[in-house]
């Protein structure tokens, strides 16, 4: 066992940290999020300069090679700093599924333009009938000569607008809630019959509405096995609720960081907040739902690297936990910030709601822990 | 002890409720029949200003007429009323006010036609409300006080046409001593407006600066230095009436419908086992914070004060509400997120988000959490 970062892993925090640091304080944040994009695509490119982009894409195919860990130390930094680049959505989700379940052909096609900064993806399988059921999937995938036709809506497809191709999930044969028959195609964004409603979303993200109607794709789009693709649409959302809850690590540091800051100096009743019994408790419980977080969000991204037996339940668990003490932790950042924690001015409004669309992403408390307990 | 209604009130109860029927608006018409809603209350003999008592135009309810009317109108969503006028200063300009401003002031709050905003709290002084610093300077002549300092947190300050304002006039003594009650209209040119925006996007505060505003002696509420005196009294009032249990009640019935438009497994979200939990402990406790509430109203009727118990129900109502907000938000699940000018997914999702996040300053405005408990272990409790 070695629980110590590598010193390319150091190495590649303090360079994230560092550029944060100079060019992603709140009003450039802010100034990016009320943008026409939402994001800046200068700064796209400097992730990929930077070899960010590459991080978890093979060597073979122009990345770095880098594991999960090597993701979650990334996201935890973009936690801390808020970054809106849809970097969740190109390289953890779309790549991500390539990388697990994508043939040669498709990883050549697509990855190594995605370390170069050059093509973003997103994925597209969340339907409203069953947002939380992964296995629901209306969508259709019917078979024509050599091509599939899809057909469906599917919702709040995060950085859609951005994306040059979509990874969708739709079916190709059984029920609507069949768990066999859902397969993952890739669509360019262009093609003809898509359409999309784009829209800001309450964290400072981009999402989309994104209608198929009748959008042809030809068989060889089709990532994976055939009817087989729930088992690789699981393992893609492990890694982005792995993914998402490294960056609610990072973003629970900065919160309980900034109150213990903003009680130290904020005085009522002759004495620094953080002077009152009340406030310090309160305080060191925060850092122990930010430390609970982050220990499982570790063991259970070293154990999805490892594929192991129990990595599904660890993240189940983790999914839960990260929700429960992101809850705690934004909340009482805000509490112990009075007044001061209900404005938009500041930083914790913004970390605070990120929090609460990283507990609804990819199903939030109640879900995983049901699935935990089983 | 008895907990069943007498026929008198029973009678009561159906008049309530069939006056509601007949009455109440909803949709768009809440807004639009405002005043005609307000008015018929009214000539039911005071029910558009229940809490006022009948030498004001009250009601003169009982402690169960006070509870049923209440529990009734909470049933349904009613027209709104804005807080400051009715619910806060009036019982102020009531017990302290003089005559000549119980008249002047009295009629316009009742009637909705003047909007007045709460402009206690300034940057140094939140929930040490007493460290306020807006300074007051009696004229040689002794004829208006001269106002400078800044407020801050001042709810709809941009609608309001007046504010009552707690302002220093001497330093001496203990800082709860030396504040005084002034009363100021909004379109005095040393009064100055900025928004505060919040969380998630909303404008309803403000940063209120007050230079070189004269304010005539006649819009000073009691005597000098005793603003704080009648302050205290109305944060009472004003707790009591934030605990929203009623609209609660209402709030967790909509949840659980919410919820179980949500499918999930074989299911719906309601069936869930940890939300369902969720729930019952919710519906539990409001049971329990209902019939406190009850007793808080009897303690009331029997010529007692709401007191700090009131801060019982301050603190526990506002820790459900936000509960019931969190219920909400988790059935909008990712449908959270749409924040452009469209709506997506369920039909609560948009405003479930909002609740949420505006609901964080239940526990913040009125007395923050953490210092209720305080004032509940000192008052109540005798410790320290
Ligand atoms: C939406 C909103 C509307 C408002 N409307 C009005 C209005 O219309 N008029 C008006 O005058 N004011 C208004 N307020 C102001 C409100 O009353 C204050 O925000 C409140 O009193 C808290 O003060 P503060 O914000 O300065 O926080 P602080 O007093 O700085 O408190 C920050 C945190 O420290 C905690 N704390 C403080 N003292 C102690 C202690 N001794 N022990 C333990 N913990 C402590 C508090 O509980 C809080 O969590 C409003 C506020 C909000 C958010």
């Amino acid at each position: 066992m070695d629980l110590a970062y590598t010193d390319e892993q150091n190495m590649l925090r303090e360079s994230i940290e560092k550029f944060l640091a100079s060019e992603y304080d709140l009003t450039a944040r802010q100034k990016l999020v009320s943008s026409e994009t939402g994001f800046s695509g200068q700064h796209w490119q400097t992730y990929a300069d930077l070899g960010w982009l590459g991080l978890p894409i093979a060597e073979d195919f122009g990345g770095l090679g880098g594991d999960l860990v090597d993701t979650m130390i990334m996201f935890e930094a973009f936690g801390k700093g808020l970054v809106v680049e849809p970097v969740l959505s190109t390289l953890v989700l779309f790549a991500g599924a390539l990388d697990i379940g994508g043939s040669e052909d498709q990883k050549q096609a697509y990855l190594p333009s995605i370390a170069s900064g050059e093509v973003q993806g997103a994925l597209a399988y969340l339907e409203a009938a069953a947002p939380t059921d992964l296995h629901v999937v209306e969508t259709t995938a019917v078979s024509v000569d050599t091509n599939y036709t899809i057909t469906g809506t599917k919702s709040v497809v995060l950085h859609a607008a951005s994306a040059d191709h979509f990874l969708v999930s739709a079916r190709t044969s059984g029920s609507a809630d069949d768990p066999a028959g859902i397969s993952l195609f890739l669509v360019p964004a262009d093609s003809d019959g898509v359409s999309r409603k784009d829209y800001p979303t309450v964290d400072g993200l981009r999402a989309s509405e994104l209608v198929f109607d009748q959008v042809k794709v030809p068989q060889t789009a089709c990532v994976g096995n055939l009817g087989e693709g729930l088992t690789l649409l699981q393992r893609v959302i492990n890694r982005g609720i792995l993914a998402i809850s490294a960056e609610a690590v990072g973003a629970m540091q900065v919160l309980y960081e900034s109150t213990i800051e903003y009680t130290k100096q904020r005085e009522q009743f002759d004495h620094p907040l953080a002077d009152f019994q009340v406030v310090k408790h309160r305080l060191t419980e925060m850092f122990i739902e930010y430390n609970l977080a982050k220990s499982l969000c570790m063991k259970a991204t070293m154990l999805e690297n490892q594929r192991t037996d129990d990595a599904q339940r660890h993240i189940h668990a983790l999914k839960f936990l990260v929700g429960k003490s992101s809850r705690f932790v934004g909340q009482n950042a805000v509490q112990l910030h009075g007044g001061m924690g209900m404005t938009e001015d500041l930083a914790v409004a913004h970390y605070f709601k990120r929090l609460m669309m990283i507990d609804a992403t990819f199903g939030h408390t109640d879900i995983h822990l049901q699935a935990f307990v089983g | 002890m008895d907990t069943s209604f007498s026929s008198e009130d029973l009678a009561f109860q159906k008049r309530v409720r069939a006056f509601i029927d007949e009455n109440v608006p909803s949709g768009m018409a809440m807004w639009t029949e405002r005043s005609k809603w307000f008015e018929a209350l009214r000539e039911q003999g005071g029910w558009d200003v229940p809490k006022w008592p009948e030498h004001f135009g009250g009601p003169g309810f009982t402690a169960t007429q006070r509870y049923i009317f209440d529990s009734e109108m909470g049933k349904q969503p009613t027209p709104p009323q804005l807080p400051f006028g009715v619910g806060m200063l009036a019982p102020i300009l009531m017990n302290y006010g003089s005559e000549e401003q119980q008249q002047r002031f009295l009629p316009g709050i009742r009637d909705g036609s003047v909007n007045w905003c709460q402009g206690y709290s300034e940057p140094g002084a939140g929930s040490d409300l007493a460290n306020l610093k807006t300074k007051a300077v009696l004229s040689d002549d002794g004829s208006h006080y001269l106002v400078n300092g800044q407020k801050i947190w001042t709810t709809l300050a941009h609608i309001a046409h007046w504010i009552f304002c707690l302002t220093r006039t001497s330093s001496d003594g203990a800082k709860q001593e030396g504040i005084t009650f002034l009363l100021i209209p909004m379109d005095d040119p040393g009064v100055e407006v900025r928004p505060i925006i919040t969380l998630g996007g909303s404008h309803s505060v403000n940063e209120v600066y007050l230079t070189d505003v004269k304010v005539p002696v006649e819009n000073r509420v009691g005597e000098e230095g005793k603003g704080w005196t009648y302050a205290k009294g109305l944060l009472a009032h004003e707790r009591s009436g934030l605990a929203g249990i009623q609209s609660s009640v209402l709030g967790l019935e909509k949840a659980k419908v919410n919820a179980e438009k949500i499918r999930i497994g074989g299911g719906t979200l309601l069936d869930l086992p940890s939300f369902k939990n969720k729930v019952g402990v919710l519906e539990a406790e409001l049971l329990a914070l209902e019939f406190t509430e009850m007793r808080t109203l009897a303690r009331v009727a029997a010529g007692g004060d709401p007191g700090p118990e009131s801060s019982i129900l301050k603190l526990k109502g506002t820790e459900i509400q936000q509960r019931i907000t969190e219920l909400n938000l988790e059935a909008a699940g990712m449908f959270a997120a749409p924040w452009g000018h469209e709506a997506f997914g369920p039909d609560f999702a948009h405003g479930a988000t909002q609740s949420y996040l505006g609901g964080r300053a239940t526990t913040i405005y009125g007395g923050a959490s953490e210092v209720q408990k305080d004032v509940i272990a000192k008052n109540v409790l005798g410790l320290g």
